[in-house]
């Protein structure tokens, strides 16, 4: 019998939960969204700013951006960890990134940037060395904008939104499965919304080595460690005990 | 204070240790307790050694542990050395170059009279075997150890990490920039070998022709190791400039000289540094000068060191002058 009252008990929960949903992202309310990006610096060492805004709601909106980067640069997860630690900045990466390697033997990745509570992020990207070209421009690297998943801790779940479902005129929404939050502990349903309104994405350009200059630097550099080489056996001959 | 400052304690604490060893050491090779006190002060208040060991890079560790074996030797303490020595390689690789002179310091003399298999023989003494059975057990047993809880993964961070590590970025080294352009022509390998061939020469016969006196041995083979190394970054100079006050007591450089020296080094450093400082921070393509920054560092490099090697004067060269 106390079985029984559990059931209905949780079965009311969820009735009203998701009779709540349809208020919990309306279509009005999901034009106000806009994201913006911006890189600053110079350099090999980058910062993407981020800022999301939506007009006053009633209930805690999460944000989640989900920034796919190619393999031209990378980001620091010791770096991230440590701002994680000193200013709170929750960003999870989704596969390890070798911080040394080129671009031409790394792959792209994606960074998941969580603005709970907060409308700015500053994530810091850095470069990677590319190829040497013959020409003294620099390479440009393009990063395109991000995705931006929202979430209510105030909504139970987002199944009764249909997958490709019209919310709007103009604003198309999708349900995706994402880490909840950054200690990745579990899955929660979130609400990606097409067609956003926003920046076209950033790019940063990077300076390449000069490969017509090869046999140049090659010669140049075998010559002066000969020398220098020489130079120290002479010296180590002359005054070593043998 | 959370947890993660106690590395950087450790390494400050090591910072300190080294100190007393290098006093320890310096008043066994004959110096004034208050010239060692001066020596030591150029290694604690070296704004290097401070920098390095409070940013978290654990170079003070490896020079305690090398200034303990040296000590342990000059002592004639070889079971401690071994065991030191072991826990040294252990750590970082690079000391397994000290293997040579140490391997010569404690071989016999070869003597005249005698046939040469007799000689060869007489090489391979017992202070050389046991120190080899106890320094290769004590790597061998921590590698086992550490293999055990850590599995593959310790030897892929370790060791094999080193043979295939591809890190072409910008450092003081003098091939930087012709690894970076060459990375991947079908004759990168042969280069590689090109840039060993002079450190392997240079290493070899300074162990031979210094293997008398230990530290100053040991010195130059890191300061050659790491001028002449594929990478060079500002913390592999505190693997040589832990030796340094070793050194100085037997120098006859003078003061004006060796300082002139210093300031050569400090400006090839800075030479590098500011195209480096453009490349990274400001994307100005200056890898032409950064080339040409490495390569004159590293005729500074020798230059110093060719400047060291002929103005020391070894313990039996100072005793000779007072017969």
């Amino acid at each position: 019998m106390a079985r029984f009252y559990l059931l209905a008990t949780v079965l009311c929960f969820i009735r009203r939960g998701s009779s709540k949903q349809a208020d919990c992202f309306p279509s009005e309310w999901l034009k106000s969204v806009s994201v913006s990006v911006k890189i600053s610096k110079a350099g090999f060492h980058r910062d993407l700013q981020y800022r999301v805004q939506w007009s006053s709601t009633d209930h805690d909106v999460q944000a989640l951006l989900v920034q796919k980067l190619p393999s031209g640069v990378y980001m620091d997860a010791y770096q991230l960890e440590t701002l994680r630690r000193d200013t709170g900045l929750e960003v999870l990466l989704d596969s390890e990134v070798d911080l040394e390697a080129p671009e031409y033997l790394s792959s792209g990745f994606t960074a998941l940037v969580f603005l709970s509570g907060t409308h700015e992020a500053v994530v810091p990207v850095h470069g990677r060395y590319h190829r040497p070209s013959d020409s003294s421009k620099p390479v440009k690297v393009d990063i395109e904008p991000p995705r931006v998943l929202l979430r209510s801790d105030q909504c139970e779940t987002l199944q009764t939104r249909a997958l490709g479902r019209t919310l709007g005129p103009g604003v198309r929404g999708v349900v995706v499965e994402a880490p909840c939050t950054v200690s990745n502990h579990s899955i929660c349903s979130w609400m990606q919304i097409l067609d956003l309104q926003g920046d076209a994405g950033v790019s940063l350009e990077l300076p390449v080595g000069d490969s017509s200059l090869v046999l140049t630097v090659c010669a140049g550099t075998v010559l002066t460690a000969v020398l220098s080489c020489v130079y120290l056996l002479r010296k180590i001959w002359k005054h070593g005990s043998f | 204070m959370s947890w993660v400052h106690c590395g950087k304690l450790l390494f400050v604490g090591c910072d300190l240790l080294s100190a007393l060893l290098l006093f320890r050491l310096l008043v066994l090779r004959g110096s004034t307790r208050s010239s060692a006190r001066v020596l030591c002060g150029l290694w604690l208040f070296n704004p290097l050694t401070v920098a390095v060991s409070t940013r978290g890079s654990a170079e003070s560790l490896l020079a305690a542990l090398v200034l303990s074996s040296l000590l342990c030797l000059e002592s004639r303490r070889r079971l401690s050395a071994a065991l030191l020595f072991g826990l040294a390689v252990h750590m970082k690789i690079y000391p397994v170059t000290y293997a040579l002179p140490i391997a010569l310091s404690l071989t016999g003399a070869p003597a005249r009279g005698r046939g040469l298999i007799q000689n060869l023989i007489r090489c391979v003494s017992r202070d050389l075997l046991q120190f080899a059975a106890v320094s290769g057990s004590v790597f061998f047993a921590l590698n086992l150890i550490f293999y055990c809880m850590y599995g593959w993964d310790f030897l892929q961070e370790s060791y094999l990490y080193h043979l295939t590590r591809r890190d072409i970025r910008h450092n003081f080294s003098p091939y930087f920039y012709m690894l970076y352009v060459t990375a991947e022509h079908h004759w990168s390998g042969a280069l590689a070998l090109v840039c060993f061939l002079p450190q392997m020469l240079l290493l070899l016969l300074s162990s031979l022709a210094f293997r008398r006196d230990l530290p100053f041995c040991c010195f130059i083979h890191t300061a050659v190791f790491v001028s002449f190394n594929k990478v060079c970054t500002s913390q592999y100079f505190l693997w040589y400039l832990c030796l340094l006050p070793l050194v100085l007591p037997r120098l006859t450089l003078g003061l004006r000289r060796g300082l002139g020296l210093l300031l050569l080094w400090f400006v090839g450093q800075a030479l590098w540094l500011s195209p480096a400082y453009y490349l990274e921070f400001e994307g100005w393509n200056t890898f032409a000068l950064i080339w040409i920054a490495g390569l004159l560092f590293l005729l500074i490099n020798s230059l110093i060191l060719g400047q060291i090697i002929s103005h020391y004067r070894p313990a039996e060269a100072q005793l000779k002058k007072t017969d």
